[in-house]
């Protein structure tokens, strides 16, 4: 009997593949899905007449979500912000806004429009971060849909069709087409089809060939969805040649273009109409007057009656007296800050890795993608600027500001070069999908947020191995840095989660907080 | 007469230029050079999170003759010089005037001792320290007349990466840096980086506490 596989074995096996996983989100799915994206609904004490003050250290989405949560239930809150500009990571930049990056300071010389700005970090809400999208309700920040994947924008690998770049559409289309074969094959083997009745296995291959629509003989011999090599609409179509499978396997591109729109980056995506720091102007407009900004933190030190913290503004050094503090400098800076934090806390703050993502973007003089049947997405290549975005907004319009790179894994490449070499490298690389990129945009920004006056880092990183996931060590200082110090010292932000790039991630670091307070604060009053 | 009337009119000039450029950046945020306590932590202490040494303390003689060595891309060029590399291009855009400014403002700093961080054998730190203390004193205290900084008070994993750099010739390479020259040659006699944790532990037992 060996080699026979049972049902059983072959549920089994599809179980340890994927469904273990998937498993306790499958029991959400049926049933317990709260409701649509309702504000954020922190239930704290109000405080009434017992004043309790608050420092915030960072005017970053953690701090402000805690400003604006907490002047509402009667704290006393000041933000200390060290740099001219509150947001960190949510930054937009526009015409005229300086680039303050260590060494290579930028103004923005885009056309001062509307439309016409650049997120340079985060840039895409997803339709489930609903305590953002909540807050972007609650706030009045108007939201519009983002393109994250668009079927005609390009992918292009020097090592794949002499280094021709193809359309999206092309790539995945004979791709699945390819795959859906392979896959028909196998379930017309007995061995394969015997765990499945005869109505599942026809329901499966009726799956499959409709997934690559693959002809009557389960081939894939080209297919129209990659759109028409002529005619369509007053003739017939005509079909376009076939790209080889062997051809679409010289780029490994594939593993990001078949996934892009899943997860966090799936549909439906939004964006704030106007950038990304309308969300951070929504929570201004209410806790504005509680910031001080180019106040830098010099020491933080936590007693049993409260924290105190030294910052220094205007060349002078201030003193600020609180009862809590939410903390959301990033860690590594933390390190070089006086403090008196327990050293388990402090092993832990030095753990954390720094991000080292980068960002550059150009000013086109013609939205000339869209003269290419693009409206949006983002085209892929295999070169170090590995994609260029073009804008979901302002479509039509005369200009647009298109990403010209965004390396989010490493970033260091380019961060090392200079700014010319940066702005160099984007155009060549640029080139290998629009022949003309060097003429057609001009006025170039880059971000490197590894050297960002008073970041010094994208988004935290705990774990070493990104394959293997977090360690138990990991775990455990994770939770460690989560504990607030003497119940009044709490570090926040997308640093303090484990999903770190994401808004929604600083915003509940920032509830856990508060609630975490909350429970401290009701024991007190009690 | 005419000189003076002329050297008005260069003043006249020149005050209506900067006025003018003063206006069109009013409308911009403004900045200084004062970046330092960004990377180098709090008061200069440095900042072990990001690699960048402690100012606070630093001779004012050695902090200009290392920004202006870093200015003119003769430290912080090497390519596996990661810590360098990052400052390289902060100095790169200091002018003479913001370096007198930066060092002035590094005097203001109070010395904070340096926490302990390395672990080695002092007592054979002590023997390799025996070629370091001809320039750099029996106290780790520095010598000016011989361009050697002090190195007690200063953060033990710096010294330790500046040593490994040195061995491996990543500092130092420069033709212009004599001095980073005989350090690179002075640092192979600790050997390997063992040695350089042992001299690193003894110099921690030499610094103010």
């Amino acid at each position: 009997m060996a080699g026979v596989v049972t049902r059983r074995e072959f549920l089994n096996l599809l179980g340890a593949t994927g469904g273990t996983a998937a498993a306790p989100k499958a029991g959400t799915a049926l049933g317990l899905l709260p409701g649509g994206a309702a504000a954020a609904s922190l239930d704290l004490l109000g405080l009434g007449s017992n004043q309790r003050k608050v420092a915030i250290l960072g005017g970053g989405l953690s701090g402000l979500t805690v400003a604006y949560e907490l002047a509402k239930y009667g704290y006393d809150c000041t933000v200390l912000e060290a740099s001219h500009r509150c947001g960190g990571r949510i930054f937009t930049v526009r015409h005229g806004d300086l680039i303050d990056e260590i060494g290579n300071r930028q103004y923005c010389e885009f056309d001062d429009e509307p439309h016409m700005y650049f997120n340079a970090g985060a840039a895409r809400i997803p339709s489930t971060h609903r305590n953002l999208l909540g807050y972007c309700k609650e706030l009045g920040v108007e939201l519009e849909v983002f393109i994250n994947e668009n079927k005609t924008s390009y992918v292009q690998d020097k090592d794949m069709l002499g280094g021709k770049p193809i359309r999206n559409i092309d790539y995945t289309t004979h791709m699945k087409g390819f795959m859906a074969e392979l896959m028909a094959k196998a379930l017309s083997h007995e061995e394969l089809n015997a765990p499945f009745s005869e109505s599942e296995a026809e329901t499966l291959l009726g799956m499959v060939r409709s997934f690559g629509d693959l002809s009557e003989d389960d081939l894939y011999k080209g297919s129209f969805r990659s759109g028409y090599a002529s005619g369509g609409f007053l003739k017939h179509g005509v079909q376009k040649d076939m790209i080889a499978f062997r051809d679409l396997l010289k780029t490994r591109l594939g593993r990001q273009l078949l996934s892009a729109n899943e997860g966090d980056t799936g549909p439906m995506l939004m964006q704030p109409t106007g950038g990304m720091d309308r969300i951070i102007h929504g929570f201004l407009n209410h806790v504005g007057d509680r910031v001080k900004y180019r106040a830098m933190v010099a020491s933080v030190q936590v007693s049993d009656s409260g924290v105190e913290i030294a910052y220094d503004q205007d060349g002078v050094r201030h003193t600020l007296q609180a009862d809590y503090c939410f903390n959301c400098i990033p860690t590594h800076l933390m390190v070089g800050i006086d403090h008196n934090f327990p050293s388990d806390y402090v092993k832990a703050m030095k753990y954390v890795r720094r991000g080292e993502a980068y960002k550059a973007a150009f000013q086109a003089k013609r939205r000339f993608w869209e003269e290419d049947d693009i409206y949006g997405g983002i085209s892929w290549m295999a070169n170090p600027s590995r994609q260029v975005w073009y804008p979901s907004h302002g479509i039509h319009k005369e200009k647009g500001v298109v990403l010209g790179a965004y390396d989010y894994g490493g970033g260091m490449y380019h961060t090392m070069m200079t700014q010319e070499q940066r702005i160099e490298a984007h155009l060549s690389d640029g080139e290998n999908l629009h022949p003309d990129y060097r003429n057609l945009v001009e006025k170039p920004i880059t971000i490197a947020w590894h050297r960002m006056n008073h970041m010094l880092g994208c988004s935290a990183r705990w774990s070493r191995n990104f394959r293997q996931g977090w360690t138990h060590e990991e775990e455990e200082l994770y939770h460690r840095l989560q504990q607030p110090v003497n119940g009044r010292h709490y570090i926040i932000g997308d640093q303090m989660s484990m999903h770190s790039a994401w808004q929604e991630s600083a915003i509940m670091s920032a509830q856990w907080a508060m609630a975490d307070l909350d429970q401290r604060v009701r024991a007190e009053l009690a | 007469m005419k000189q003076i009337l002329g050297n008005l009119f260069t003043i006249g000039f020149l005050l209506s230029i900067s006025l003018t450029s003063a206006a069109a950046e009013n409308e911009r945020e403004p900045f200084d050079d004062r970046y330092c306590t960004t990377c180098h932590g709090a008061d200069g202490r440095g900042n072990e999170g990001v690699q960048a040494p402690r100012l606070a303390g630093m001779e004012d003689w050695y902090l200009v003759r290392q920004l202006e060595n870093f200015r003119a891309g003769i430290r912080g060029t090497h390519p596996k010089d990661i810590e360098g590399i990052a400052m390289q291009p902060m100095a790169a855009k200091l002018t003479d005037e913001s370096i007198a400014d930066i060092v002035q403002w590094v005097g203001s700093w109070t010395y904070i001792p340096a926490e302990i961080t390395v672990e080695g054998d002092a007592a054979r730190g002590q023997q390799l320290y025996a070629a370091c203390a001809a320039c750099h004193g029996q106290q780790a205290e520095g010598n000016e007349a011989l361009g050697a900084p002090a190195l007690a008070g200063q953060n033990d994993w710096y010294l330790v990466t500046q040593l490994k750099n040195f061995m491996a010739d990543y500092r130092g390479h420069h033709p212009d840096d004599s001095f980073g020259q005989q350090m690179r040659t002075m640092s192979r006699t600790l050997g390997d980086e063992s040695g350089v944790r042992n001299v690193v532990s003894y110099i921690n037992t030499l610094a103010e506490r």
